[in-house]
């Protein structure tokens, strides 16, 4: 390894050093090595670095050496979906694929805005490539609603994988992804925009092991009159970020950024949001719901930026609610609102605490044990997350479900 | 029945304990009913409470047996399970939970907990039709989340509903007349009735004569500070709407 790539992190760890080598052994490109800078100013991010005291990479990641555990289970798989496969030695995409939907994988980096903010989806753009897709453009027109399904998993030291969305004037992308983990170090850098009365209907459903690292970046651009409805359901890993970066660009466009997560001992769930009203009349709708037990954490940042002029009748809501399960459970939250216009509706809540103890009683008294009362508590508490999953409702409530009957 | 002997409980911890049940004994026999009344703050609720486990209060000494079973040491479910049923004076509403969903999870939990199987949708679904009929409950607020919205009276009338459904060997009712309006006391009090038989006992906690007129009870107890005072035949409650407490208390000192 050359000085100058091994000076590219200060002080790295035994982690970085082998991030930098996998890097320097894919295919050289100017875009990749602008990416890879972006990264490389903060390196692995962590308690140091704005926006990363809760979830450390850093300390998180000690070394890239593959985790012993079995991928978990893919709950949102469904025959006749079109299934794209990404795993740390290849990707696979079916030969017949639904109309309207067009698949170009590309070999040649592309440029990533805004990649200084997002340092783990620059990573995971710029080791993106080799036996994966450096970029996989997906091309999605308008005519009849397009279902794709996205599964990222399977054993290794790094998944990364890098895919960009067009949707197309009036088209309609119902996606659902699975994040499976079985690498040590699992990085997605998931791009949309969205034309004109483009709509997006994203659910993201992450689980992990306590010996793994995972970061799903997604950033998304909307145009006028485009609408998004995202769902997550994150059981966290030994740390999970999952990262949604949204701009209203044109007017009247409308974006409903709800997730849930479930932590258990050893396990960290982040969801992160940064939402720029960039245009006027835009409306953001933002419910976030997390039950943690004793051992894990949880971590809330929402952050709704709202310029002078541009964002004038902004409609923004943002809402937090933590259930600490058990004592020794974390929850970190941080809401902010930058308001800088002044015609704005803005509403936010934000709490955490522990079930209603005259609940519990209630139902126990009925006859309902502990653990499923507190499950049964806890599914009706999260259960507005998951309502904009549509047709995969059912079954983030079910997995939701079986780990509070079993876990908790 | 149910045997509870010199039972005392405090509420709050440390220096601010404070003793509610002082030394109280009671004997409902298998297939009575027996009437609770007693002033505002004689410690009613917090004996219900404590049969029925609630976190919050410690019994510092005294027992109490359902059936030879002794409840103090069982969970809360547990009890349950073993027949012990809470109409509560005041319902607590369960968000984003349907009644119907509520109850069979409850049914299914203590047959489980009992060795018996669980009861299929189409038996729990028409058992629950016939109930909401007697009761005259709208088969539509089964659907709604437990109590969420629901009016004073409407608790009160699904405490009533869950009983029926649960079919409990014991049942403490907790000021379930409070709230209803003439009609719906009368209804209630049919549902109540239809639940007496010789392998049930109940304890019927009342303010009220009037309640009383339609559950007839075999004994009526009198409870203040913590212990009763007064046991006596159903004319006790006639006596107290007359004379009011001051009266029998002053006797019982
Ligand atoms: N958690 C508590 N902390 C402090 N005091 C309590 C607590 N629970 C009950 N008490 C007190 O215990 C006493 C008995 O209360 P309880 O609710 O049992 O009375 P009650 O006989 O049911 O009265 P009512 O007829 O008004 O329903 C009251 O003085 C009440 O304030
Ligand atoms: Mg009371």
């Amino acid at each position: 390894m050359s000085t100058a790539l091994k000076d590219m992190i200060r002080n790295p760890t035994v982690a970085e050093l082998e991030l930098v080598a996998r890097y320097a052994a894919l295919k050289a490109d100017a875009r990749r090595e602008r990416l890879f800078e972006a990264f490389a100013q903060t390196g692995l991010p962590g308690r140091r670095i704005e926006g990363w005291r809760w979830t450390d990479f850093k300390a998180a990641l000690t070394s890239l050496d593959a985790p012993k555990v079995a991928t978990a289970r893919d709950p949102l798989a469904r025959d006749g979906v079109a299934t794209l496969r990404f795993t740390p030695s290849g990707y696979a995409a079916p030969k017949a694929l639904p109309a309207g939907l067009k698949l170009l994988a590309k070999d040649d980096v592309q440029a990533m805005g805004g990649a200084e903010d997002a340092p783990l989806g620059a990573l995971a753009a710029a080791l993106s490539g080799g036996r994966t897709p450096a970029t996989l453009l997906v091309d999605v027109s308008a005519g009849v609603p397009v279902h794709l399904h996205m599964v990222f998993e399977g054993p290794g030291a790094i998944n990364a994988a890098r895919v960009v969305f067009l949707l197309r004037p009036g088209a309609e992308l119902h996606l659902s992804e699975s994040h499976l983990g079985g690498a040590a170090l699992s990085a997605s850098l998931i791009e949309f925009t969205l034309n004109k009365d483009a709509r997006l209907n994203r659910t993201v459903y992450q689980i992990g092991g306590a010996g793994e690292a995972q970061a799903i970046t997604a950033l998304i651009e909307q145009d006028a009159g485009a609408e998004s409805v995202q769902t997550v359901l994150a059981f966290g890993a030994k740390v999970a970020r999952i990262e949604t970066r949204l701009v209203h660009r044109e007017s009247g466009s409308k974006a409903t950024l709800n997730a849930a997560y479930l932590a258990g001992a050893g396990l960290q769930a982040d969801i992160t949001t940064h939402v720029r009203h960039g245009a006027p009349s835009c409306i953001t709708g933002q419910v976030t719901k997390g039950a943690v037990l004793d051992g894990g954490r949880g971590v809330f940042q929402g952050k709704f930026h709202v310029p002078r002029t541009a964002g004038q009748q902004t409609d923004a809501s943002m809402q937090h609610k933590a259930l600490l399960l058990e004592e020794g459970a974390e929850v970190f939250a941080k809401p902010e609102l930058e308001i800088l216009a002044d015609d704005v509706q803005c509403a936010h809540g934000n709490t955490s605490g522990a079930l209603d103890a005259a609940q519990l009683f209630y139902l126990r008294q009925r006859g309902i044990p502990l653990v499923q009362a507190r499950a049964l508590l806890t599914e009706a508490f999260i259960a507005e997350a998951l309502e904009g999953a549509g047709a995969l409702e059912e079954a983030l409530r079910a997995e939701a479900s079986a780990w509070l009957n079993h876990a908790a | 029945m149910l045997k509870i002997e010199n039972l005392s409980a405090t509420v709050g911890e440390g220096e601010d304990a404070k003793t509610i049940l002082n030394g109280l004994s009671l004997a409902v026999p298998t297939g009575e009913v027996h009437a609770i009344m007693g002033p505002n703050g004689a410690g009613k609720s917090t004996l219900s409470y404590v049969l029925t486990g609630r976190e919050g209060y410690a019994v510092t000494g005294g027992t109490a047996t359902l059936n030879g079973a002794d409840m103090l040491a069982l969970e809360p479910e547990a009890r349950a399970a073993a027949g012990l049923f809470l109409s509560f004076q005041y319902p607590v509403e369960i968000p984003g939970v349907p009644v119907m969903t509520f109850v069979r999870t409850a049914m299914n939990a203590q047959r489980k907990a009992r060795g018996e199987a669980e009861i299929s949708a189409p038996d729990f679904i028409k058992k629950s039709r016939e109930i909401a009929k007697v009761l005259s409950l709208d088969p539509e607020m089964l659907k709604r989340p437990v109590n969420v919205g629901f009016s004073g009276g409407e608790k009160k009338r699904l405490e009533i509903y869950q009983m029926m459904m649960l079919e409990p060997r014991f049942m403490v009712l907790d000021e379930t007349d409070s709230g209803l309006d003439i009609d719906a006391l009368r209804t209630v009090a049919e549902g109540v009735n239809a639940l007496r038989a010789p392998s049930r006992g109940m304890l019927v906690i009342t303010h009220y004569q009037r309640l009383l007129d339609y559950i007839k009870p075999d004994k009526v107890h009198v409870l203040a500070k913590g212990r009763i005072i007064k046991t006596g035949g159903p004319d006790l409650a006639h006596r107290l709407e007359a004379e009011g407490y001051d009266g029998v208390l002053a006797e019982a000192v």
